[in-house]
């Protein structure tokens, strides 16, 4: 900036000044056009030709080679992910308690940061160490309950930590309230603070959820792939999802596997954008803001 | 409160509707599910055989998944599914070490080596193992190097650059493409070697690709490329009007791949295969033989968890090498596979009847 | 209640020992066959498996056997670096946009559209890359770019096939640029209007407030975000396996050259490392799996020392 005490600047800087101003805006508007292009594009991609490839036969058939259609795909991804969320949810939840309610000290601060590792944690390497413990060394081979297991482990921080936001934003008072009225730990957690805090904690477990309908690496060694409906069995059958089939099918040659790879990405997209919208929506309800 | 309440309604409705539609398959009996991992050169014929299979028999389901041969090996030895298919057969070290799992032949597949040179108005240059492996190594680097128009008289080669194409991950036609030039040339088996993945010179401006769709792009979008590609992409490669080389077998000939070719290259070997069916189909001599062949293998334990699964096993196979059954030329010819000399498909029968 | 939910909460440290703990048993015997040469030769290569086993340091491996990652580190630190500098571009404009320019009332849900990047799951990415990114880039970008960089090695042809690096980066961009977004868009609105209303009152125009004001005060945030995107995007999977080219081996010689990266080398190889009858290949893989592990901690710590706070969970 030039120096403020001069009354006028000469004509020549000024018009500079705002060329540079207009350039440099144009940029940013540039930068952000293309993020909103980028984002309206897939999209506009995966509506387009999914709704085109879906149709009723998609969502009732089962998968026959890279025909036929997905519905023992999108059994098997609800199957994994609720699995996994039966699995994360009492946990997570505890964890989520502790670190907003009792979670002062190292402890908690050390929980804190290696949940923050987890999240960081790429998905394969959580995959690959399914593959070998739970596939192999457990000898659960490819299986639902390997599948969600891993994805549960993807899933835990998340939950923790959006737990525990969700319970710190439930007013002190309320608190003090509670105890005031001579209840214990335990009665003021679940009885008050948890149902304060209910809409908040399930947003957090939803929005896990979408996280693991949406990931791949880590199923790929654990869920295997199945053309059947998952049938109930926990370990040694193997399950198919969604996402394999988008990863899996859109390399093969013929026009009925790209088919099924775009029906299952709208699938999955519908599914994410509908539950991150809405608990975006119930959160700024809920917090009187967004996130 | 009340829109959040019917949220969490509809959102369960949702996830449990797909879960509680009737499930056709468990009104009967629970039928022997059979899983099928690995070579995804075989994965479409398995989808296809499959399909028919559990048409015709209500008490198997198969499952069939593309990984490839590595995971179709592994996953069979470790008991993980109950075929594993691989185009290459076990190697002489896991076959001492695992005497329980057999390598059956179900069919045979072949390769071509393919090109993308623009005017050459669809001429079919003629290629040998050697100037193969001087092309790969980096020997050879253009496409008017002398060894290429020796054996290419009048044929206008251009004046540039070769860009190499592999295979970047493993796979069942790198195996049977370096034991191609392995066999037919000695630098190229003590430098390089065979296998289903090797290490390849580095040689400039050189692709890597995934997968056999992988090679086809690369070489449609590369000029001046080439590449292996499996047997079943052939209608690919027509379609995107690339070369096919004829390739220089054993015997000095130089042929192209035809369902002729490759029975004569299977016949030349039919007497020399052993009980256990491990054997390498490439370099097979014979005039009219087509020398990048290979026998596409399953994977099955003899002792099978239950003796109904191993009876559903012995049924489903036996069926894939009937070639009134599943080799029949309509599955076959699908994606460019020839179906096992008798003699052979006796081997394979027996070996399956060992399954338990 | 106290004890119950801390030995819950005990588990978290738990589940990362017993990776960390398993990675390392199970690598150790390939660490051992490795040694250095792991980081510092390149070249991937389970030998011939055809061979009779050889042992190497008391250890079974396949003649020819060998395992160096150069390529990888080469290929996971170009794309990342590459995505950050583009994300840095694209974010912090974008962001001065939403927040400086566009009306408040608007700046929550324009924000929250392009934070949906985040979102969309890897596997879309890469199914659109393979659509759509890839051969558009290729044919109608890469070209103008090869033309505009003829004296530079690094953009000159050939192009290719659109997969490799710089598409690779492109995509990687779009999934980390939320990170800085998200960060930088609370901390500018963070900022007071008295700030604004000083520099604009002394003459300066709403673009050097911006730039020179309100993102100065910014850079221990955007060290910090950069840092957390970072290791995302050295992590990520599945969409670089889809557009990278997959390359083995090689290094790129140029920006369009195929490329592997670490965590989409052990989805892409753990089929051959399988076939590995001595079980080196499948450890070495755990071993790139620890290296992956190691910097997802390390990228952590640094980004926490610097935000002072977690890092969004969901942006």
């Amino acid at each position: 900036m030039s120096d403020p005490s001069r009354r006028t600047l000469p004509r020549a800087q000024i018009a500079r000044r705002r060329l540079t101003a207009a350039a440099g805006w144009s940029l940013a508007a540039a930068a952000f056009g293309i993020l909103a292009l980028a984002m309206i594009h897939i999209l506009g991609l995966t509506f387009v030709r999914g709704l085109a490839a879906l149709g009723p036969r998609i969502l009732t058939r089962n998968t026959e080679g890279t025909g036929g259609g997905l519905h023992n795909a999108i059994v098997g991804t609800f199957a994994l992910s609720l699995g996994a969320l039966l699995l994360v949810a009492p946990l997570g939840v505890t964890v989520g308690i502790y670190l907003s309610e009792f979670g002062h000290g190292r402890f908690a601060a050390l929980v804190r940061f290696l949940s923050d590792v987890l999240v960081g944690v790429p998905s394969i390497v959580l995959g690959y160490f399914g593959y070998i413990t739970l596939v192999l060394k457990f000898g659960w081979r490819f299986s639902l309950a390997a599948g969600a297991v891993t994805l549960a482990i993807l899933m835990l921080p998340y939950v923790v930590r959006t737990t525990e936001q969700a319970l710190r934003r439930v007013p002190v008072a309320l608190r003090e309230a509670a105890y005031a009225l001579g209840g214990n730990d335990r009665q003021v957690v679940l009885r008050i603070l948890l149902r304060a805090a209910a809409p908040g904690v399930l947003t957090g477990l939803l929005l896990a959820l979408t996280l693991a309908t949406g990931e791949t690496a880590p199923l790929l060694y654990t869920a295997g792939w199945s053309n059947y409906v998952w049938s109930g069995r926990l370990i040694h059958q193997p399950v198919a999802y969604l996402t394999y089939v988008i990863w899996s099918f859109i390399g093969e040659p013929f026009r009925s596997a790209h088919r099924l790879a775009y029906a299952a990405a709208f699938l999955i997209v519908i599914f994410i954008l509908l539950i991150n919208g809405v608990t975006r929506f119930a959160l700024a309800r809920f917090f009187g803001e967004s996130r | 409160m009340n829109h959040r309440r019917s949220f969490l309604l509809v959102s369960l409705v949702l996830l449990l509707a797909p879960s509680l539609a009737p499930s056709p398959a468990l009104a009967t009996r629970r039928p022997a599910v059979l899983s099928e991992t690995g070579s995804t050169l075989l994965y479409p014929l398995f989808n296809l055989w499959a399909a028919r299979y559990t048409r015709l028999d209500h008490d198997v389901r198969i499952t069939t998944e593309a990984t490839g041969s590595g995971t179709g090996i592994a996953q069979a030895l470790a008991g993980l599914v109950s075929l594993g298919a691989s185009d290459a057969y076990l190697s002489n070290f896991l076959a001492q070490k695992n005497p329980g799992l057999l390598n059956i032949p179900l069919a045979i597949s072949s390769q071509t080596i393919n090109y993308h040179l623009p005017h050459l108005d669809g001429r079919s240059l003629r290629l040998s193992g050697p100037v193969l492996a001087a092309i790969y190594d980096g020997q050879i680097r253009r496409w008017d190097a002398p060894a290429i128009a020796a054996l290419n008289p009048g044929v206008p080669l251009p004046n540039h650059r070769i860009v190499v194409v592999h295979r970047s991950d493993g796979s069942g036609d790198t195996f049977i493409f370096t034991q191609y030039l392995s066999f037919t040339t000695p630098g190229w088996e003590q430098s390089v070697g065979y296998g289903t993945t090797v290490n390849w010179p580095a040689v400039a401006g050189e692709i890597g690709a995934t997968g056999n769709p992988g090679m086809v792009q690369a070489l449609d979008t590369t000029p001046y490329a080439i590449a292996y590609v499996g047997v079943s992409y052939a209608r690919a490669i027509r379609r995107e009007h690339l070369g096919t080389a004829r390739l220089e077998n054993r015997d000095g000939r130089f042929v192209s791949l035809t369902p002729a070719t490759v029975e004569a290259a299977a016949r030349a070997r039919r007497a020399k295969t052993p009980a256990s069916e491990r054997l390498s189909l490439v370099d097979a001599p014979g005039a009219n033989a087509y020398p990048i062949v290979n026998y596409e293998y399953v994977m099955v334990r003899v002792h099978q968890p239950s003796a109904r699964i191993a009876q559903a096993l012995r049924r489903f196979l036996t069926w894939c090498l009937n070639p009134r059954g599943g080799s029949a030329r309509t599955f076959l010819d699908a994606v460019g596979f020839v179906g096992l000399p008798k003699s052979v498909r006796q081997l394979s029968r027996r070996q399956i009847a060992r399954i338990r | 209640m106290r004890r119950l939910t801390a030995t819950a909460a005990a588990t978290v440290p738990l589940i990362l020992a017993v990776i960390t703990g398993f990675l390392v048993f199970y690598a150790a015997r390939a660490i051992r066959f490795n040694g250095l040469a792991f980081f510092t030769t390149n070249g991937w290569s389970i030998g011939n498996q055809y061979a009779n086993p050889i042992h190497v340091h008391g250890i079974l491996a396949m003649p020819g056997m060998h395992f160096g990652i150069v390529f990888l580190l080469v290929g996971t630190l170009a794309s990342a670096f590459l995505a950050l500098l583009f994300a840095f571009a694209l974010g912090i404009g974008a962001t001065l946009f939403l927040t400086e320019i566009v009306p408040t009332r608007l700046t929550r849900p324009l924000s929250t559209f392009v934070e949906l990047l985040a979102a969309i799951p890897s596997v879309v990415y890469g199914l659109w890359g393979i659509v759509f990114l890839a051969p558009f880039l290729a044919r109608h970008v890469y070209p103008l770019v090869a033309r505009l960089g003829e004296a530079v090695p690094f953009l000159a042809r050939p192009i290719g096939a659109g997969y490799g690096l710089l598409t690779s980066a492109l995509i990687l961009t779009l999934m980390i640029v939320p990170f800085i977004t998200a960060i930088l868009r609370d901390a500018l609105l963070a900022v007071g209007p008295e700030l604004r209303e000083a520099a604009i009152s002394l003459g300066a125009t709403r673009f050097e407030v911006a730039t020179r004001v309100l993102l100065r005060g910014q850079g221990r945030t955007l060290i910090g975000a950069g840092i957390l995107a970072l290791g995302r995007a050295l992590g990520e999977t599945m969409a670089v396996l889809m557009v990278s080219g997959n390359a083995l081996n090689t290094l790129p010689e140029r920006i369009y050259s195929p490329i592997s990266t670490m965590a989409a080398f052990i989805a892409a190889q753990l089929d051959s490392a399988l076939g590995d009858q001595t079980g080196l290949a499948v450890r070495s893989l755990a071993e790139i799996a620890l290296v992956l592990l190691a910097i997802s901690i390390l990228t952590n710590i640094l980004s926490r020392l610097l935000l002072r706070t977690s890092p969004p969970l969901r942006v």
